[in-house]
């Protein structure tokens, strides 16, 4: 059932700010194609949106089918470290819209480092003072 | 493809939540998302697996519902989680916290019978549980990050008044159109 058909891996950063996504080829040593938010939305606040993410996607699915890369492997990232460990919405409407491009997403990892200790909150030790 | 399998680990006593009474809840996540999921009721593990043909995320969320089940949430509100691409679970630990003052931050968030949790849930529009030393939102993209600043003030000891003040602030901003673009 898997006849040759190309993989590449989908590198997702989504954040609350931004969204990027980097294909690369399966080692992750070169660099396929890449789109991020600001590429797409207008404003700012836009960068991270669903529908941003959506639309980055369906302009990365092309570029994949010029380079006949049929199936994507996804690592997910969020924010990370002192921020959001969640992976915000855009990484999912993302890996949809690759779906629906007809492009088969095969395994969906989450790779945000999540450190034993971590480092220290900003504001030092009598806090943010205002 | 060989189907992949997710390993969630969550807590002895949320094991019994997350099976249901004779296995209903479990029997309805794997109705609504395709996936397969087997529990392993001595080590607090919950395996997930993805369906072949099935939409590859859905064992994701299906994940993410098991943790928040894990966290304290009930399974109605959990199931947010699937049926909403939108919505979104935070965990906000509180394990560095001595056992003492983790008593008393906990008591802060929670309030006198329940009125500060109540009073952020409303206002924000998100669910909150506070389950052993996590506390864990669930709600809208949007509105999880008022909530979390929310918590996070009155973690850092910030007076009851101000918090409420400040997610009255962020609801109006919300409504006048400016969204949660503010500060």
């Amino acid at each position: 059932m898997m006849a040759e058909i190309r993989w590449a891996v989908a590198h997702i950063y989504s954040s609350f700010n931004n969204t990027i996504i980097t294909i690369t080829d399966l080692p992750g040593a070169e660099t396929i194609a890449r789109a991020s938010g600001g590429m797409v939305a207008k404003s700012d606040r836009d960068e991270s949106s669903p529908y941003t993410a959506m639309q980055m996607a369906t302009q990365l699915a092309d570029k994949l089918k010029e380079r006949e890369i049929r199936g994507l492997h996804v690592k997910v990232k969020a924010a990370s470290g002192r921020k959001s460990r969640t992976t915000a919405p855009g990484a999912q409407a993302a890996i949809r819209a690759f779906g629906r491009a007809g492009i088969r997403i095969g395994k969906i990892e989450d790779v945000t480092p999540i450190p034993h200790d971590g480092t220290k909150r900003p504001g030092g030790k009598r806090g943010r003072r205002v | 493809m060989i189907p992949e399998l997710i390993t969630v680990k969550i807590p002895q006593d949320r094991i019994g939540v997350l099976i249901g009474h004779k296995g209903v809840v479990k029997w309805d996540m794997e109705k609504r998302s395709g996936c397969k999921i087997t529990v392993d009721s001595d080590e607090g593990e919950a395996y997930i697996e993805g369906t072949e043909d099935g939409d590859p995320l859905k064992a994701l969320r299906v994940a993410e519902m098991i943790k928040a089940i894990g966290r304290g949430f009930s399974p109605e509100i959990a199931v947010s989680l699937l049926e909403d691409p939108l919505h979104l679970f935070e965990v906000i630990s509180l394990s560095h916290l001595t056992q003492k003052t983790l008593k008393r931050v906990k008591g802060r968030i929670i309030g006198k019978n329940g009125r500060t949790r109540r009073a952020i849930s409303d206002l924000a529009g998100v669910e909150i549980t506070i389950y052993g030393k996590t506390i864990s939102v669930i709600g809208h993209y949007h509105r999880i990050n008022a909530a979390h600043d929310a918590i996070e003030m009155l973690i850092n000891g910030a007076p009851h008044s101000s918090v409420y003040a400040f997610l009255e602030r962020r609801r109006r901003a919300e409504t006048e159109g400016k969204k949660w673009y503010i500060e």
